[in-house]
């Protein structure tokens, strides 16, 4: 391609630069380097997430009830976790929330990122604007969504009566059938801020020649978008699908600020199950069982994914 | 620059951030305004009083320039850790040939799943025998180690558009793994890298169930700020003030280091193939 | 000047007493030192209230550091509170509110009875049978109740009761006929705050008034059934309530934070009723600036005449003392200090009650003293019922309730009584 032409070879990143580096260290061969650089992670990664790991899969063999001693129960908590009718309605609501929160707030932030792009400068403002929603806590933002969904004075249906609409007002946190969307809209409002920014840092990294090639070339800027931006975007929407969605089965202070999981169970996520039989029904063992039930589950869905990018080394 | 943008993008992205950033107005109003009149909600006219009650009260009751000082330690080690260590790993799973590889990043990228819940009552205890408790490395240890999930995966995304040629010219050259990394492939991951510092910044910043276990006198300034909710009483105004407060740093993070997300492409031009 | 003079003599006395009684079991403790630690989960205004109640008490026991060790996780203290006993903190008092959690400590060995505590330090003449009664576990007493609140009193506006041209009511028959009268002023007469708890309280009332605090200690316990008559008529009475319109519709009040309820109902005037702790009187005063017995007050749950009206729902706190205690006298030292009149002087700025016999009522306003005398009169008190039941039962039995108000039909109590005896033979 006619790109490769325009390759700087006095850039910061000639091979020149190599010469700089210490001569013990050339010798090393792949798997030394990997073990040196991977090394300082694992020590972290061990305490923190190994040994923890290897306690939950431990405690969701036994029967605890709050303080009282664990007793060993083998698979008991995982049968009646699988005959658990509010664990099973939990992984459906969760199907729905997952895939819904993040189907949205990826492609608001995407969309939103790619027009930013056309114009980084007098967008920045607006991007801290958006960003900021991110950086509120999700209980914080919990309470002011409940003031726009209240029933008898909440901003949205005031702004539904203002304009006559009166007949869609709603108590929409208490209806079974709008409850879980508007904690989804509330949930998308805090989590755009994310593939904003790595659908927009992913877009500045287009090589700029690209661009000008195109509009040599006499391209709009809706083609460009659509043929330039949007492809070679991907690396963002990736990393923004991966993160939000694993972020959505965590989430737990959003969902008990606007609904306590109600009405009726219809806003129970498995994030909202497992923290609730863990940290407030304090049932460790029943808990760990549906921690181990998602991290199963997520591994199966993750790792023909994993395997099929990471190919060979290069 | 990108290109000619149309005129209607800048009107159009600022329609969308005013109606964004509603809620946020809401809290600031919400920070200013008495109980009384908020309790019909914050846009109500019925009334309308400015004062600073809730923002003095905060300021008065609770030392913020120390938890400010605690949360900015915490922060600050707990993002510089992921920064220099995701881009290492990443580079090792991307580029390296070494056994175990693929296992090892399953293993590290699913991780992310593990919630905040799971790993409290383990690490409490370990941290007991330690003699960790109150010490900000108890927070900071498991903010770091859980964060290598998703930095270690974003920044290998980003690497997977890494010209392959400028690593093979290094090889030809002569330079060895290490030398590949810290020459070639670290300066121009400046990217990722800012993202993964902005992102970590802000949900270390942020953390909340960490600190209030593992913390005692040392408090960031999320765990001092929660107690100013209490059980029985609705002091949202307070609350409000709490948020403000936190929330500012990390925008000021986000501001300072989105710079480098066109800073990155500079460097990175004319190497696709 | 002589005021100041009786307190610090009482108080001379009363730690010479203390002294006295550690000198006979300890030996040759003079004066109290160390560092007292207490797990203290109370934030906002009653953590306020901590903090002064111990500063107060270091003023008094100038040896003593009380360090506290706060707790916290979303949504339940319990949870905070259990992750610290787990992890093996070590603390000397916890602070405990819920009856189904001090069973779930003393199972596990983590709390200690204080029976001989009450002995040497007198603390049975300060506190009466019926408080005793209610921190009692089998034979043995675990607790020490520094506070109450009475569950059973009805919360209103005395212009909200003007507006309409109704008396607060007295009788069940009088409560129904004024519902009418309130919503022809444009007014609901009751907020059902079911988002998440406060809904059940309604049930806990007419379950007390129709079937008594005895028949609740026993479904509390799993000694009935939730399938009982007793349960079906408390609902019944609901239905017959919901049916004469008191209430939103089932989704309205779903929707419903108890914060909001109570602004509708204390503050806006938009609904007439509600039901709930004396924290309220703490709110009504403080973020709506009204007056205590003015502009709000309170009537006792209305009589149903069928032999339980005279009985009180109560809610409490309590000082456990933990079984890693380490610093012994102190910790009784601040048990008995939280009986003592300048603690509850001190509470009372905070609106809150002393059970304590050695204070004089005249320091509360006149919402509290009310609800002091209907609890205090009352011939028998019931803790709150949700607090007592054990695990998954508290949850479910609240969706049960959202489930009833959806649709309170026949069908529906059925089956969500069908359902509570169900899960109820799973919890005990």
């Amino acid at each position: 391609m006619a790109l490769a032409e325009t390759a700087s070879p006095d850039g910061p990143i000639g091979p020149s630069t190599a010469r700089l580096r210490p001569a013990a260290l050339r010798q090393l061969s792949d798997t030394q380097a990997a073990w040196l650089l991977l090394t300082p992670l694992l020590l972290f990664f061990g305490v923190s997430v190994i040994y923890p790991v290897i306690e939950t899969i431990r405690l969701s063999f036994f029967e605890i009830r709050g303080l009282a001693p664990p007793k060993f129960d083998g698979f008991g908590n995982y049968i009646r976790l699988f005959s658990d009718a509010n664990f099973l309605n939990s992984m459906k609501v969760t199907l729905v929330w997952a895939l819904t929160a993040t189907f949205f707030s990826v492609l608001i932030g995407w969309g939103l990122a790619m027009l930013c792009s056309l114009n980084p400068q007098k967008t920045l403002v607006f991007r801290v604007m958006i960003f900021a929603a991110y950086g509120v806590s999700e209980a914080v933002s919990g309470f002011m969504w409940l003031g726009i969904y209240r029933p008898d004075y909440g901003l949205l249906n005031g702004i539904l009566e203002a304009i006559g609409l009166t007949n869609l007002t709603q108590p929409w946190l208490g209806n079974p059938s709008t409850a879980l969307g508007s904690v989804i809209v509330a949930y998308v409002w805090t989590q755009v801020g994310l593939p904003l920014m790595t659908c927009f840092a992913s877009i500045q990294s287009i090589p700029k020649n690209l661009f000008e090639a195109a509009y040599i070339d006499g391209a709009k800027s809706g083609s460009v978008m659509r043929h330039i931006i949007a492809p070679l975007s991907m690396p963002g929407v990736r990393v923004a699908i991966f993160i939000n969605l694993l972020n959505s089965l965590k989430a737990f202070d959003l969902i008990f600020m606007l609904t306590g999981g109600g009405p009726v169970r219809s806003t129970e996520t498995v994030g909202f199950f497992m923290y609730r039989e863990s940290m407030l029904n304090f049932k460790l063992g029943y808990g760990a069982a549906s921690t181990v039930i998602l991290l199963i589950a997520v591994l199966v869905v993750s790792i023909p994914l994993i395997l099929k990018r990471t190919g060979d080394a290069k | 620059m990108i290109g000619r943008a149309p005129g209607w993008i800048v009107p159009l992205v600022g329609a969308f951030a005013l109606i964004w950033i509603v809620p946020i107005v809401g809290l600031v109003v919400t920070s200013l305004r008495p109980i009384s009149e908020i309790i019909l909600g914050w846009w109500s006219l019925q009334e309308f009083t400015l004062t600073l009650d809730a923002w003095i009260v905060v300021w008065d009751k609770y030392p913020l320039a120390y938890a400010f000082w605690i949360s900015t330690k915490i922060a600050v080690i707990s993002t510089i850790i992921p920064m220099l260590l995701a881009p290492a790993a990443a580079y090792a799973f991307h580029f390296l040939k070494f056994r175990f590889r693929r296992l090892l990043l399953i293993l590290i990228i699913n991780a992310f799943v593990l919630p905040n819940q799971v790993v409290i009552i383990p690490l409490f205890r370990l941290w007991r025998e330690l003699g960790l408790i109150d010490n900000i490395w108890s927070v900071i240890i498991p903010f770091a180690g859980l964060s290598f999930a998703w930095a270690v995966f974003l920044v290998k995304n980003y690497l997977e558009d890494f010209p392959n040629e400028l690593i093979e010219a290094a090889q030809v050259d002569g330079c060895g793994p290490l030398a590949r990394f810290f020459y070639i492939v670290l300066p121009n991951a400046l990217t990722p890298i800012a993202a993964v510092g902005i992102l970590q910044f802000m949900w270390t910043w942020n953390g909340l169930l960490l600190p209030v276990v593992f913390l005692r006198d040392e408090l960031p300034l999320t765990a001092l700020l929660a107690r100013i909710q209490g059980v029985y009483d609705r002091n949202w105004d307070q609350v409000a003030v709490a948020a403000i407060i936190t929330t500012i740093v990390p925008l000021m993070i986000f501001i300072v280091f989105q710079r480098y997300f066109t800073a990155g492409a500079q460097t990175k031009s004319g190497s696709k193939e | 000047m002589l005021r100041m003079d009786t307190t610090k003599r009482t108080t001379l006395l009363g730690s010479a007493a203390v002294l006295l009684g550690l000198a006979c079991s300890a030996g040759s403790a003079l004066a109290l030192d160390g560092e007292l630690v207490m797990i203290n989960w109370l934030g906002g205004a009653q953590g306020e209230m901590m903090e002064k109640l111990q500063e107060d008490f270091e003023a008094k026991n100038p040896g003593v550091e009380i360090r506290n060790v706060i707790p916290q996780a979303s949504g339940d203290a319990r949870g905070g509170i259990r992750a610290v006993l787990m992890g093996g903190e070590q603390a000397d008092l916890l602070i405990n509110t819920w009856p189904a959690f001090r069973a779930e400590l003393i199972e596990a060995g983590m709390i200690l009875p204080l029976d001989a505590s009450y002995e040497s330090n007198g603390w049975g003449e300060k506190l009466g049978e019926s408080w005793q009664a209610l921190s009692t576990v089998g034979e043995e007493n675990y607790g020490v109740t520094y506070t109450f609140g009475d569950r059973s009193g009805i919360w209103y506006r005395t212009d909200t009761m003007a507006k309409a041209e109704i008396d607060p009511p007295a009788t069940y028959e009088e409560f129904l006929s004024g519902f009418g009268a309130l919503n022809a002023a444009g007014v609901t007469p009751i907020s059902v705050p079911a988002k998440v708890w406060a809904h059940a309280e309604w049930f806990e009332s007419l379950l007390l008034r129709t079937a008594g605090a005895d028949y609740m200690t026993r479904l509390a316990s799993g000694e009935a059934s939730w399938t009982d008559p007793e349960v079906r008529t408390a609902l019944s009475k609901w239905q017959e309530m919901l049916q004469s319109g008191c209430c939103d519709d089932g989704n309205t009040m779903l929707a419903l934070d108890w914060d909001i309820s109570v602004d509708a109902a204390l503050k806006t005037g938009d609904a007439a009723y509600v039901l709930m702790g004396m924290w309220l009187n703490t709110r009504a005063k403080q973020e709506y600036g009204e007056t205590p017995g003015e502009d709000f007050n309170i009537v006792q749950f209305p009589a149903f005449d069928m032999g339980h009206d005279r009985e009180s729902m109560v809610d409490a706190k309590e000082l456990n003392m933990l079984s890693a205690v380490e610093n012994r006298e102190a910790a009784e030292a601040f048990m008995g200090y939280m009986l003592t009149a300048d603690a509850a002087g001190i509470m009372a700025e905070y609106g809150l009650a002393s059970p304590s016999t050695e204070v004089d009522p005249s320091i509360y306003d006149p919402v509290i003293q009310k609800s002091v005398n209907e609890v205090t009169s009352a011939d028998k008190l019931q803790f709150v019922l949700g607090d007592l039941l054990p695990g998954d039962l508290g949850g479910e039995y609240r969706i049960a309730l959202q489930r009833f108000l959806q649709d309170p039909s026949d069908e529906t109590i059925d089956a969500v009584t069908q359902q509570l005896a169900l899960v109820a033979q799973g919890a005990y």
